[in-house]
């Protein structure tokens, strides 16, 4: 009877939070000038990247797919690293940002629950990182001009973008909520974005450099396998979705060359016993993707804590300090 | 309808809230009053379960704001002093926006929003963004909001505050009405003559505790301080000599034309004194008391207590 109460508190408290924050979130977002600005600094950086790649491979028409492939691959890593970016700083205003308007406390004394309340901003920005993607199809549509992109792979790198923001946007949201204030929140999400993303593999790097003997790189131990660390750049998931064969098209194709020698090449020498629970034989992409579903859920965690006026171990230890009869309804 | 019992809160080193206790019975305008910094804010805070309390416990309507928040939240409709408006909505939507909040939703919802938009007389406004609102009605719009659910309790954290005189007779206005329907309303302010023109009830916080509560009327009654201006034909001295003599009674404002002395006790100390002037000699022509307000009560309170 209690756990069916308790239940349906939680049930319509989450209702109350999300389906009014989602609605808001999104009219407010469409009707700001912020939205269009950022979108179009957003798809002129693709677009301009996108060109750029065009305009230095226009000596090198004999490698019409592998220039297709390329361009796939840059484009990927750009789509990847802005929503990143973009995410996280997106998010870490949605919280703090209420407390700086002051209506942070009209919304906590809603019948809204935290988990509502940050599910709503989490969803909204949700909402917000599909519309980029979505954005971001018809440049897509241009690889498709040269050919040489599966639909699966081309599916994998939209799914790798929207799982790194979704991750790194609940990481801008946790912080939202637990500092006060919107600057402090953006650079924090950022400086921790930026570590994740590129952090992970360097002290991966580092850490394997120390280990390296003299010769070439050996094949890893038996039941041991690359730091899980690394799971947490997406960076490392990219080698699965982008083109395998070396590439000899100038600049563009070292980019991409980098970015797999990173992954797979130097962080790739230092071993250790695979995660609990994770087969070995998950590729990259997939590991990615979990280690950013749990980023995420420990992120809103954190977030719906930090915005609950009376957290559990509070309620806890204040109801353990009070004798006296139960509540009766008037 | 609410009951406090102890309630300490701190903050750090600062205690704002020191064993404070409060009943607001049910259908009450209660004046919550005290100087800046006594602690209203904080107590209503807790009441509106944004806080949690160290100590003490806190019912609404017989709920524990600890042990159920969430059911004292829906029972409270609370007014910040300081707030924001989203400036990304219209009027309505803000409305509809809370409404959906406290999980109202649909034609309940929009038939909610057009009656309280015209209780607060904002029916026109409705169209407009909340960022093109003056202050006062801002204030009316937040107003509306805290009552969008139909509370039975209302916690207004100085609602009058940054306002023009013009929106404030609004605002009182409307508080009356709200009265009328039978609301738990608790309206904390350093205006006092504001309040006590239409509550009913006062609650006197000093430095975190409650100095007094009962009826507004009973209170100023029990304040045994009045008010009294003298003249007289002629010399003022055997007056003077005879007020300074008199225990109870002090000179507030002495210029050639009349004496204005303050004097502690009821109507028999003010009739013992004008005799004992007239018997000294002195020829009054005008003898008359002042009616106490809730001001010189919370002013006589706050000095008994320090």
């Amino acid at each position: 009877m209690v756990l069916s109460e308790s239940w349906k508190n939680f049930r319509e408290g989450l209702a109350d939070g999300l389906l009014p924050l989602l609605g808001k979130e999104i009219r407010g977002r469409s009707r700001s000038w912020r939205f269009p600005l950022l979108l179009s600094i957003y798809l002129a950086l693709l677009s301009g990247g996108i060109l750029t790649f065009l305009w230095l491979n226009r000596q090198v028409s004999q490698f019409f797919l592998q220039t297709g492939l390329l361009l796939y691959g840059l484009f990927a890593c750009g789509l990847v690293l802005l929503l990143a970016f973009i995410a996280a700083a997106v998010a870490a205003t949605a919280i703090s940002g209420e407390r700086e308007r002051r209506t942070y406390d009209l919304l906590l004394v809603t019948a809204a629950s935290p988990a509502g309340i940050i599910l709503g901003k989490w969803l909204s920005s949700v909402v917000y990182l599909l519309l980029l993607v979505v954005a971001a199809l018809p440049l897509l549509a241009v690889v498709y001009l040269f050919g040489g992109v599966p639909l699966v792979t081309l599916g994998k790198a939209l799914l790798l973008s929207l799982f790194a923001g979704l991750g790194y946007g609940a990481v801008g949201l946790a912080y939202s909520a637990v500092l006060k204030r919107s600057q402090a929140a953006i650079i924090f999400s950022l400086v921790t974005v930026f570590a994740l993303i590129f952090g992970t593999l360097i002290i991966a790097g580092i850490v394997a450099t120390s280990q390296r003997q003299p010769g070439p790189v050996p094949p890893p131990p038996p039941g041991k396998e690359r730091a899980w660390y690394i799971y947490l750049s997406p960076l490392s998931a990219l080698p699965d979705i982008l083109p395998q064969n070396g590439v000899p098209v100038p600049i563009a194709g070292e980019l991409i060359n980098i970015s797999r020698h990173l992954t797979a090449g130097a962080a790739g020498v230092y071993y250790e016993e695979p995660p609990s629970g994770m087969p070995a034989t998950w590729p990259a992409w997939v590991r990615f993707t979990v280690y950013q579903s749990l980023l995420t859920l420990i992120s809103l965690f954190i977030a719906a804590l930090a915005v609950n006026p009376l957290p559990p171990w509070r309620k806890r230890q204040l109801l353990r300090g009070t004798k006296e009869p139960p509540p009766k309804k008037d | 309808m609410i009951r406090i019992k102890g309630l300490i809160k701190k903050f750090g080193r600062v205690t704002a809230l020191r064993g404070l206790d409060m009943t607001v019975p049910a259908g009450t305008i209660y004046a919550f009053v005290g100087q800046n910094g006594a602690g209203k804010t904080t107590t209503l805070r807790i009441l509106a379960a944004l806080l949690p309390p160290d100590g003490g416990t806190v019912e609404v309507a017989g709920y524990n704001a600890v042990k159920n928040p969430r059911a004292v939240r829906e029972l409270v409709g609370y007014m910040p002093d300081f707030f924001g408006v989203y400036d990304d909505l219209r009027v309505g939507e803000y409305l509809l926006f809370y409404a959906a909040a406290y999980g109202i939703r649909g034609p309940e919802a929009a038939r909610r929003r057009d009656n309280l938009l015209e209780l607060v007389g904002l029916g026109e406004k409705r169209e407009d963004f909340v960022d093109t609102l003056s202050r006062g009605m801002q204030q009316r719009l937040c107003l509306a909001r805290a009552l969008v659910h139909d509370p039975p309790v209302l916690l207004l954290d100085e609602p009058a505050s940054g306002l023009d005189p013009l929106a404030r007779v609004e605002l009182r206005k409307i508080l009356r009405e709200l009265g009328r329907t039978g609301k738990t309303i608790v309206i904390s302010s350093h205006i006092l003559p504001e309040l006590a023109d239409f509550c009913n009830y006062v609650g006197m916080i000093t430095e975190g505790r409650m100095v007094y509560e009962g009826p507004l009327t009973q209170m100023i009654a029990a304040v045994q301080v009045q008010q009294i201006v003298l003249r007289v034909a002629g010399e003022q001295t055997p007056a003077l000599k005879v007020i300074e003599a008199w225990p109870n009674a002090a000179v507030v404002k002495l210029t050639d034309e009349q004496v204005e002395l303050r004097l502690a006790g009821g109507e028999a100390e003010a009739a013992a004194l004008l005799k004992e002037l007239v018997q000294a000699g002195a020829a009054v022509t005008h003898f008359a008391r002042t009616e106490q307000t809730l001001e010189d009560a919370f002013v006589q309170i706050a000095s008994e207590v320090k």
